[in-house]
C-alpha cells in the first residue's frame, strides 16, 4: 500500500507520515501541493491519497476533482485532512467524491477510524 | 490649445487684419466671430479636462474607502488572528510540556528498576546470592517485563501526542500568511494614498470581488459564532452522514 501525502506544510506531512507508520503504512511519498502531486499520481503506483485543502499552486479540492476526472485515477481513495471547516466546503468535497474528511487539529484515533472506514467501504463494494 | 485650432486662429487673424486694412466690415466681423469661436472651443476643452480630473479624484476617494474598510474590519480581524496564533502556540507548548512531564517519570522508573535488577543479576552471576534473594529477584524480573511493555506503550502514545501537537505550525502558519497578505495590502493602499495626495496618478478602480463560498480560508478564528462552519470532527461526520456518507 503506497500512500501519497499532500500538504504545503512539511511539519504536517511529517506528522501524517509518522501516524501512518504507526498504523502500519510504511510506504509513503510526499508532495507539497496539487501541481506536484498530480504527476506523481499519474505516474501510477499510488493506492491512497491524503491531501490538505488550502495550498498554493493547486488546492486540494482541485486535486480531488482532477483525480476524479482522470480515468486511471477516478477510483483512488482520497482522504482530506484540512483546517477548512465551512459547511459549504465539506459539501463541495463530498460532491466532488472525497472518501473521508478530517478537520485539523485531529487525533491519531480519528485518522485510524477514517482510514479503516474507507477501506471497509471499498471492501464492501468489491 | 490644439494645433488645428491654432492654425484656424492664425488664418482668421491674418484674414481679420487684411479685412480691416481693406475696410471690409462684413469680412472683418465674420473673421472676428471665427476667432472667438475657436477660443470658446479651447475653453470647453479645458473644462472637459477639469471634469475628468475631478472624476479621477472622486474615484481615488473610493480607493480610500478600501483603506477605511481595512482599518475598520480587517485590522480588528487581524488582531483576533494574531491572538489565535498566541493561543494555539501556547496550547501546543503546554500540551507538549505536559506529555513530557508524563513521560519522564516512566523512563526514570524503567531505568531505576533495570539498575536494581542489573545489580542483583550481577550478584547472582558472581554466586553471591542466596536462594531467597534469587526468588525475590525472579519475582522482580517477572513484574518488570510487563512493566517495560506497558511503559513503552505509554511512552509511545505520549510521543505520538507530542508529535500531533506540532500541527500548530501548520495552523498558525496559515493564519500568519493571511496576516502578511493583509499587511501587504495595507502597505499598497497607503503607498497609493500618498501618491494620490501628492500628485494625481492613474489608478485602477477597486472592483468588487465576487465571493467564492468554498475559497480556502485556513483555520476559522471565531467558529463558535459562525453557523456556516463546523466546530469539530463530530459535526463534520454528522454533515457528511446527512449527505448519505
Amino acid at each position: 500500500m503506497k500512500i501519497l501525502i499532500v500538504d504545503d506544510f512539511s511539519t504536517m506531512r511529517r506528522i501524517i507520515k509518522n501516524l501512518l507508520r504507526d498504523l502500519g503504512f510504511n510506504n509513503t511519498v510526499e508532495a507539497d501541493d496539487g501541481l506536484t502531486a498530480l504527476p506523481i499520481l499519474q505516474a501510477g503506483g499510488i493506492d491512497f491519497l491524503v491531501t490538505d485543502w488550502n495550498m498554493p499552486g493547486m488546492q486540494g479540492i482541485d486535486l480531488l476533482k482532477a483525480v476524479r476526472a482522470d480515468e486511471k485515477l477516478a477510483s483512488l481513495p482520497v482522504l482530506m485532512v484540512t483546517a477548512e471547516t465551512k459547511r459549504e466546503q465539506i459539501i463541495t468535497a463530498a460532491q466532488a467524491g472525497v472518501n473521508g474528511y478530517i478537520v485539523k487539529p485531529f487525533t491519531a484515533a480519528t485518522l485510524k477510524e477514517k482510514i479503516d472506514k474507507i477501506f471497509e467501504r471499498i471492501e464492501a463494494q468489491q | 490649445m490644439n494645433p488645428t485650432n491654432e492654425a484656424i486662429q492664425l488664418e482668421a487673424a491674418r484674414a481679420l487684419v487684411n479685412a480691416l486694412e481693406a475696410g471690409d466690415k462684413t469680412e472683418s466681423a465674420s473673421q472676428l466671430a471665427l476667432l472667438t469661436q475657436t477660443q470658446e472651443s479651447d475653453l470647453f476643452h479645458q473644462v472637459g479636462k477639469l471634469t475628468r480630473e475631478l472624476h479621477e479624484a472622486l474615484n481615488n476617494f473610493n480607493l480610500d474607502n478600501r483603506l477605511a474598510d481595512l482599518t475598520e474590519n480587517d485590522m480588528p480581524n487581524t488582531r483576533e488572528r494574531l491572538n489565535y496564533v498566541i493561543r494555539t502556540t501556547e496550547e501546543a507548548a503546554h500540551k507538549t510540556l505536559s506529555y513530557i512531564d508524563k513521560t519522564l517519570p516512566l523512563a526514570s522508573e524503567l531505568k531505576h528498576t533495570a539498575e536494581k535488577i542489573n545489580a542483583s543479576w550481577h550478584r547472582f552471576r558472581m554466586r553471591e546470592m542466596t536462594a531467597d534473594e534469587f526468588r525475590s529477584m525472579s519475582k522482580e524480573i517477572e513484574s518488570y517485563l510487563p512493566e517495560v511493555t506497558n511503559h513503552s506503550d505509554q511512552i509511545h502514545a505520549n510521543l505520538s501526542e507530542m508529535m500531533l501537537a506540532q500541527g500548530f505550525q501548520d495552523l498558525t502558519g496559515q493564519v500568519i500568511s493571511q496576516v502578511i497578505n493583509l499587511v501587504e495590502e495595507v502597505e499598497d493602499n497607503l503607498v497609493r494614498l500618498i501618491k494620490v495626495s501628492g500628485k494625481q496618478k492613474e489608478h485602477k478602480n477597486n472592483v468588487n470581488e465576487k465571493v467564492d463560498p468554498i475559497k480556502a480560508e485556513g483555520p476559522q478564528i471565531n467558529q463558535e459564532n459562525n453557523v456556516n462552519v463546523v466546530n469539530n470532527q463530530d459535526e463534520v461526520d454528522d454533515l457528511l452522514s446527512s449527505l448519505g456518507f
